[in-house]
């Protein structure tokens, strides 16, 4: 049974765990929520968008950029389809 | 890294933490002791007009200047996000609840108009619908939100209206409105004020060209 590596990896779990609990939300949500550095963020960030497991939408705010960034239908997909297989491969423990 | 968490407590954790800046408990006690302020000017100027114009007056002022604070502090520390369904329906809950409040008030409001209530009992009545209303409204509030110290501070401000009131009315003992109302005010300002510098100093901004620079 083959988990999704790229949801697997702790740091993408995170941005895709909360993302998942939001419609959307900007970067520095993310920043805040993951813990993570912005360059840490923008380069699984990339990764997660390359897959289309999230929509990275760059515009401005009045004056100032803002990133906003959502799951895809795709990707809320992927995320369970992810806790399925973890579920699945770690029922026998519970018996 | 923030370890990983249950997605439940992880949006509960996303909300609360929009509350953990004190603002609006600062915003909260402030307008209670709009109210302590609006009776010391109604008793200086012998005018209840007076009293309930700088109270109105306050309020606004109140209501833009933490609006704007609001916005600017958290936007830059925290970031923006537009709630899930789940929470969605929570916020809707508790304008509910906040507009249920108003329609009682002004259903009493209309009681004690049409001379429905006698002003002996309406004395006794309307600080204990006040504390009720409070603990009512700020507990739907503190359930719906996530945020468990709105139970305290609908305690406070239900307090507040019976403190001022009750002694006068059963003993004969008028407590200074500064007393009543800026009591309770001041507690529920210095949580706030707690809770911003706590906030201030493990939120701290994070830059502008930093994020532009490394943002994907």
């Amino acid at each position: 049974m083959a988990v999704d590596r790229l949801i697997h990896e702790p740091a993408r779990l995170a941005i895709m765990t909360n993302l998942f609990v939001v419609e959307s939300a900007n970067a520095t949500y993310l920043l805040q929520q993951t813990g993570l550095t912005w360059g840490n963020l923008g380069s699984h960030l990339s990764k997660l968008e390359e897959a289309r497991y999230v929509d990275v939408v760059k515009g401005y705010n009045g004056k100032q950029p803002q990133t906003t960034i959502s799951l895809t239908p795709q990707g809320r997909n992927a995320l369970e389809a992810y806790r399925e297989h973890l579920l699945a491969a770690l029922a026998p423990l519970s018996e | 890294m923030t370890g990983l968490t249950d997605l439940k407590t992880l949006e509960k954790r996303a909300f609360r933490r929009f509350y953990e800046d004190g603002i609006f408990d600062v915003f909260l006690g402030l307008m209670l002791g709009t109210m302590a302020v609006g009776a010391l000017v109604q008793d200086w100027i012998a005018s209840e007009t007076a009293g309930v114009l700088s109270m109105f007056g306050m309020s606004v002022v109140l209501v833009v200047v933490l609006m704007t604070v609001r916005r600017r502090l958290l936007r830059s520390r925290l970031g923006e996000f537009k709630p899930g369904p789940r929470r969605k329906r929570r916020i809707i809950n508790v304008r509910l609840a906040l507009l249920g409040s108003v329609v009682v008030g002004l259903i009493l409001f209309g009681l004690v108009a049409a001379g429905g209530v006698s002003l002996v009992s309406l004395e006794v009545l309307m600080p204990l619908v006040w504390f009720i209303n409070a603990v009512v409204v700020f507990g739907a509030m503190a359930y719906l939100l996530d945020v468990p110290r709105f139970y305290l501070h609908g305690f406070l401000f239900g307090l507040a209206m019976p403190l001022m009131v009750l002694p006068d009315v059963l003993w004969n003992y008028r407590v200074p409105p500064w007393i009543a109302l800026g009591g309770p005010a001041a507690v529920i300002v210095m949580i706030g004020l707690f809770k911003l510098t706590r906030f201030l100093r493990e939120y701290p901004v994070r830059s502008i060209t930093e994020a532009t620079n490394a943002s994907p």
